[in-house]
Formats: structure tokens, sequence, C-alpha cells
């Protein structure tokens, strides 16, 4: 890589800053069963989780007092909205229930509902993701 | 389908090797339970996320549940089956005779959708200028350029909407044979086969000349195989055993290919035979995104016994790892790894105990030879760079880790442990040719657990690591100003080419911790015998003090809580809360650089 020490114009290196990304994830959860008699049992459930993450405004230093030409008076170096770039904030919510019906030594039915719904207050590299689903189900069991 | 059938034919053969079993005597116990249902979904707007490993599809499903038990005398037979949908289901057969035979067979299937990403973010223009023309860098006669415009960043989507989505079929198996009561010879063996079928969502990057991102559909047809196989025995007071390991990967889908951008300058489109001498590759498909073909295989030995006042285990162990497939010069990599580790614990006193560990290991790797076409800074042959290198692996390495701990009984309600540990990792060729990287770690913990009776526990733990020299990328994180410091290699050219800028670059940058410390306290509380309360709390704090000025750290921090209440026979009840947060500071680069 010898030759001459040339005057580059177009280059000046590189600038940094320093940013934070705070991720925050609370969860909350309460699920029971009530026997109501010995043939029938009742289930509950409901579970909440709400998730942000956040990088903090990315604030470079003024660059262009460093820059002895205008080469590079065309290029923007301010990054206003680069960190909502990473911005994260979803809810989630389930719901649960369900029941169980003995009737008789060998026959159970049972039937149960459940509601899950995700909100997507920001969007990601994926776009908006947030959805529902509602589910029932039933079923007859038969041991023997 | 093929799976169902070796699902069944396994599943047959330990039925068979049981209803003879079963059949030679008369005092069975049996037990069999069969659930029928099934199930409706309604989804509405994005359903890929909160459904992301279900099946989404409007679409009733029938579902079914089988299990079937069966035991006489020391014999035992077990199926264990469940259909969701048509991709999540799950199978299991189970047999055994006393301490003689023990095997099972087991399969089970799931679905991961995945979203599509848009590269929304990957759109950008220098600055804007003049009229738009025909841009002829891509194989799209509707693109355009803005003559005289800055230099821009775009992006394809040539499969909008796309479903991507992964099945995954998991089949297991393990089986053990006693040989021998006399010395207590036994042949194990255990198997487990993963394919994976589907698509997913395959990215490739142009050049600088045309900062061009491309989103396209693979097909996913993957097969990991895995098979154990050894022999375990006693011999006089020591325990024995000697395991083969093989493994494979290999992908059956079709190569991805893309057209990769005529080579031209970014903005007037001018220029391309220059422009086309310094690429790899432009102006035509190629393939990408291409997945190894691994074959692996290992030996591991290990022994168990008495040594002096306390008891010993060591093990020995190889292995070498081959990717079958052949870059382009034909060549394929291989890498071998040999190691050993040996465990050795003894009682100090009626109330205390020693635990000591170290284990060695030596990592191989095949240093291959990368051919690339020259480097050319303009359409002569005079300036001509050849980039034509050696690969050195930063996986070739030694390491060595140890430590010892002491568990004392300080009274009846407590005990307290103490741990000290070191690893050693060296990286050979490492950041440069002979270049040896030494790692360094020192392990500080401190343990205590306090309990009284049922109704009272409490667990705390401190542990501290110090590291020097963790490992720092060899390329630095900073450029320097090229103006004061770079010397040109090619005389006449007052422009600065990328692969210059790598001599630039400076300051090291890692991920990885030189201070680490960890804090965790958990409680449980038993006031009565109805209530439950578990409570706890864990927090992380490290950072690098090697970065010069770069202040970067990490914090996290857990709490939760955990009620469990049986107020009666009726009711039972679980509640709790946890919460997660984590804040890590780092350094945001840009380069100051026209070009």
């Amino acid at each position: 890589m010898a030759g001459d020490t040339t005057l580059l114009q177009e280059h000046y290196g590189s600038a940094y800053t320093m940013a934070d990304y705070t991720s925050q994830a609370h969860n909350v959860y309460l699920t029971g069963s009530f026997m109501a008699t010995p043939k029938l049992n009742f289930t509950g459930s409901i579970n909440y989780n709400m998730s942000k993450g956040e990088l903090d405004p990315v604030v470079m230093p003024d660059v262009r007092a460093e820059l002895t030409t205008d080469t590079l008076a065309h290029q923007d170096f301010t990054f206003d909205e680069m960190h909502t770039y990473s911005d994260l904030e979803y809810g989630y919510l389930q719901l649960g229930l369900g029941l169980e019906y003995k009737v008789g030594p060998r026959f159970t039915i049972s039937a149960s509902a459940d509601y899950a719904d995700m909100k997507d207050e920001t969007g990601y590299v994926y776009g908006i993701e947030g959805g529902s689903y509602f589910m029932i189900r039933s079923g007859v069991r038969i041991d023997f | 389908m093929r799976i169902v059938v070796n699902l069944m034919i396994a599943g047959l053969l330990l039925v068979m090797a049981a209803q003879p079993v079963m059949a030679q005597e008369t005092a069975a116990e049996y037990s069999h339970s069969l659930w029928i249902g099934g199930h409706y979904t309604d989804f509405k707007d994005y359903a890929k996320k909160v459904g992301e490993y279900r099946l989404v599809t409007d679409d009733p499903w029938p579902e079914f549940k089988i299990l079937f038990n069966a035991i006489k005398g020391n014999r035992t037979f077990t199926f264990d089956g469940y259909f969701f949908d048509k991709y999540n289901a799950a199978a299991a057969v189970e047999g055994a005779v006393g301490d003689r035979f023990s095997g099972s067979v087991g399969y089970r299937s799931m679905v991961h959708n995945k979203g599509q990403d848009l590269l929304e973010n990957l759109a950008a223009q220098e600055y804007k200028g003049g009229p738009l023309a025909p841009d002829t860098s891509t194989a799209d006669p509707g693109d355009t350029i803005e003559l005289g415009a800055g230099k821009y960043l775009t992006h394809d989507i040539t499969d909008p909407g796309a479903n991507y989505r992964e099945k995954r079929h998991e089949i297991n198996s393990d089986f053990s044979l006693l040989l021998s009561h006399k010395s207590n010879l036994r042949l194990v063996a255990a198997h487990r086969t993963i394919i994976e079928k589907g698509s997913e969502q395959k990215l490739s990057a142009m050049h600088c000349f045309s900062c061009h991102v491309t989103s396209e559909t693979a097909k996913i047809d993957r097969q990991t195989h895995q098979l154990q196989a050894g022999l375990e025995g006693e011999v006089s007071k020591y325990d024995f055993g000697y395991m083969f390991g093989y493994r494979t990967f290999e992908s059956n889908s079709p190569d991805n290919q893309i057209f990769f951008d005529t080579a031209m300058h970014p903005v007037f489109g001018t220029a391309r035979t220059e422009f086309g001498s310094r690429e790899i590759y432009q102006g035509e498909v190629i393939n990408y995104g291409i997945l190894p073909e691994t074959e692996k295989m290992s030996h591991k030995v290990k022994f168990k016994g008495d040594l002096g006042k306390g008891r010993f285990a060591a093990a020995f162990t190889y292995s070498t790892v081959e990717n079958k497939k052949e870059n382009f010069a034909g060549v394929t990599l291989k890498s071998e790894a040999y190691g050993g580790s040996l465990n050795y614990a003894m009682s100090l006193s009626k109330r205390a105990r020693l635990i000591a560990k170290i284990a060695g290991n030596r990592i191989k790797n095949d240093n291959p030879f990368v051919d690339l076409p020259n480097f050319r800074v303009d359409t002569s042959e005079d300036h001509r760079t050849d980039f034509d290198f050696v690969r050195y692996s930063s996986l070739d390495r030694k390491e060595v880790d140890a430590s010892a701990e002491v568990v004392a009984r300080l009274n009846r309600k407590t005990t307290l442990s103490v741990l000290a540990g070191y690893d050693y990792t060296m990286r050979y060729d490492y950041p440069e040719l002979e270049d040896e990287y030494t790692t360094k770690k020192m392990i500080g913990q401190i343990k205590m657990k306090y309990r009284e009776g049922m109704r009272f526990t409490l667990r705390g733990k401190y542990r501290f690591e110090k590291t020097s020299d963790p490992f720092t990328s060899g390329r630095g994180l900073f450029e320097a100003r090229g103006r004061e410091e770079l010397q040109i290699p090619h005389p006449g050219f007052r422009f600065v080419f990328y692969y210059e800028r790598e001599n630039l670059r400076y300051q090291d940058i890692t991920t990885v911790p030189t201070d680490r410390h960890e804090f965790e306290l958990k409680s449980t509380l038993r006031p009565t015998s109805k209530v439950n309360v578990m409570l706890g709390f864990k927090t992380v704090y490290d950072k690098n003090g090697d970065l010069d000025s770069l202040d970067v750290k990490n914090l996290s921090f857990q709490p939760n809580l955990n009620v469990t209440l049986t107020p009666n026979e009726k009711w039972s009840m679980v509640t709790g809360y946890t919460f997660n947060y984590n804040k890590s500071r780092g350094p945001v680069t840009i380069a100051l650089f026209d070009g």
C-alpha cells in the first residue's frame, strides 16, 4: 500500500454519540378453578402483557465544524427520526373460560372459549401486527 | 405422510414387543381414555402475530386425544396421542420390561408463521436532483433513476403479501437394553430427526453502486438427523461408558437465485466497465443464501468412581465437523475438537464438602483459500489489486475452565456455598496471522439458603465476573480522518475507495463486558396450608471499561410475585405479576464520507 500522501477532500472519518435503548415488560395473570358440584368444574384465566422498547433520541455532535470544504454540504447529519425505527409497544390480552361436566362414571363433556387480542401501537419492520382471535372448543371424554 | 408411516411402524414394533409379554400373564391392569371434540377459530386483522404458532384459518377442525396404559408385573406400555389440527399433533409410545429393556418413540409437529419485512426503512436518497431516466441497472424495465440526484437506497418486494410459514416435524426415539447383570452392561441408543418445510423470506443486497435490497420467497426443505449409540457398564468399582454420536444437516430446497444488478455509476448510469471491474458479481444471475450440508461425528469416553475420600467423574471427547457442500473452488470445510473434563467431589467435614471441576478443549478449523477476481480502480491493466486471502477462523482456540466450590451447612437452617472460578480462552491467528488473543475471566460467587421448616425459605446469590481482554471485533468501529492518515495506493487518483477505508478503522468494540454483577433473591412464604407466596428479585449490571471513552453498560432487573390460594376444596387460584426492565448503552456511529 505504498504511495504518495494525497489530500482526500471527501473523507472526514466518522462521528459517534452514545444512546440508551430501554425495554420494559409487565405481565399480570390470574387463573382459577371452581368445583360447583362434584360433577361440574369451571376454569378461568386472564393474562395481560404490556411491553415497550425505545431508543433515546440520537443527537450527533455538530460535524459541520469539522468540515473544511463544502463537499458534504448536501448531506444531512441530523437523525431526528432515527430513534423511532426501534420503537416497540405491544399490549397482549388473553382470556379463557371453560367447564367440565361429568355425565357419568365414564363420560365427561367439556367446553371452552379463548379470546386473544394483540394491540401494536407502533409497528416494526413487519408493519402493524395487531390482531385477535376467538376460539371455541368442545368435546367428550370416554374413560374405559 | 412418510413420517406418520414410520412412526406407526416403530409404534407397532413396540406394541408387538409388549403384546407377548401381556399375553403371558393374566393380572394385567389397563386404563384407557379417548377425548373426541373439535374447535373453531375466528381471526381478525393481522393474525400471524397473535396466532404465530397456529394454523390461522377460520375453518373448524376435529380434535382427539388418546391415552392407553397397560401394566403387568414389571412390564409397562403407554400410548399417548393428541391431534389438534393438521400442523399441530403429537404422539408417544413407551414400553419397559423391568430393568432389562426400555424404549420410546415420539412424534410432534408444530407450525410457525413468520411476518414479512416490508423493508420500508430502506428507502433514502442523498438529495433530489434532475429529471427521471430509465434505470438500466435492474431487471425491471419500469425502474427509473433521477439524473443528477444523489446516491440512493432502494428496495424491491417481489412477493408482496407472501404468507411465510414453517412446518416442523420431530421424531425421537431411545432404547436401553441390559446385556449383562454381572457388569451391568447396557446398550443405549437414541435418535432424533427434525424436518422443516415451508417458505421464508430471503433478502439479497446489491453492492454500493446500486444500494438495492431485494426480497423474495424461498422454499424451506431441511432435514436434521441425530444418532447416538454406546455402551455403559461397571468394572470393579468404576462406571464407564462410550458413546458415538452422528449428526447430519442438509437442505433439499432449490438454490435461491437473484439477478445481481449491473455495475455502473450510482447516479449517472455510466462507467460500467470501470465499476464492473470492482465487483465480484454484477449483471448476472447468481445463487445466494446457500445452506451448508454438515456432518458431525463424535466419540465420548467417560469414567466415574471413588478416589481417595471423594468421587470423581471424567470424560474425554473427540469430534469432527465437515461442511460437505463444496464452495465455488470445490473445497469443503472441516473442523475438529478434542477435550476432557474432570469433576471431583469430597467431604471436608461432617458439614462441608468440596466440588472441584476442570475442563479443557481445543478446536481446530480448516484455513480455506479464497480466490477473488482482481480489483481495478480504472479500465487499465496497471492499477490492479489482488484481494485473494486465506480465511483463518477465530474459532481456532484453546479453552480451560476451572472452578472450586465449598458448600457448608452452618446450622440446621442455613447453608452457604462459596465458588471461585477461572476461564481461559486463547484464540489463534486473531486478529492477525500468528497473533494469539487471550481472554481470562475470574469468577466469584456466594449463595445462601435459609429454611425455617415448611413455612419460610429464603435463597440469595451474588456472582461477580471480571474479564480481561474480552473478545472484540478485529475491525474498528470508527474511521480515522483519512486526509491525514491514508496513503493512496494508486498515484493519480484522489478518490478513496471503500476497501482503503478498512486501513483507517480503529476503536475496539464488543458486547462482552469486563465487569458483571448478578444479584438474586428468592423467597417462599407459606403462612397457612391454603396460601403460598413467592417473591423474587434479580438484577444484573455489566459494563466494559476497556473501550476508551465509550461508556458501554447494561442494567436489568426482574421482580416477580406469585400467590397461590386454595381457600377450600371448591376454589383454587393463582395470581401474579412480573416486571422485566432492560437498559443498554452503546455507541451510534456514522461515516463522514462522500462517495
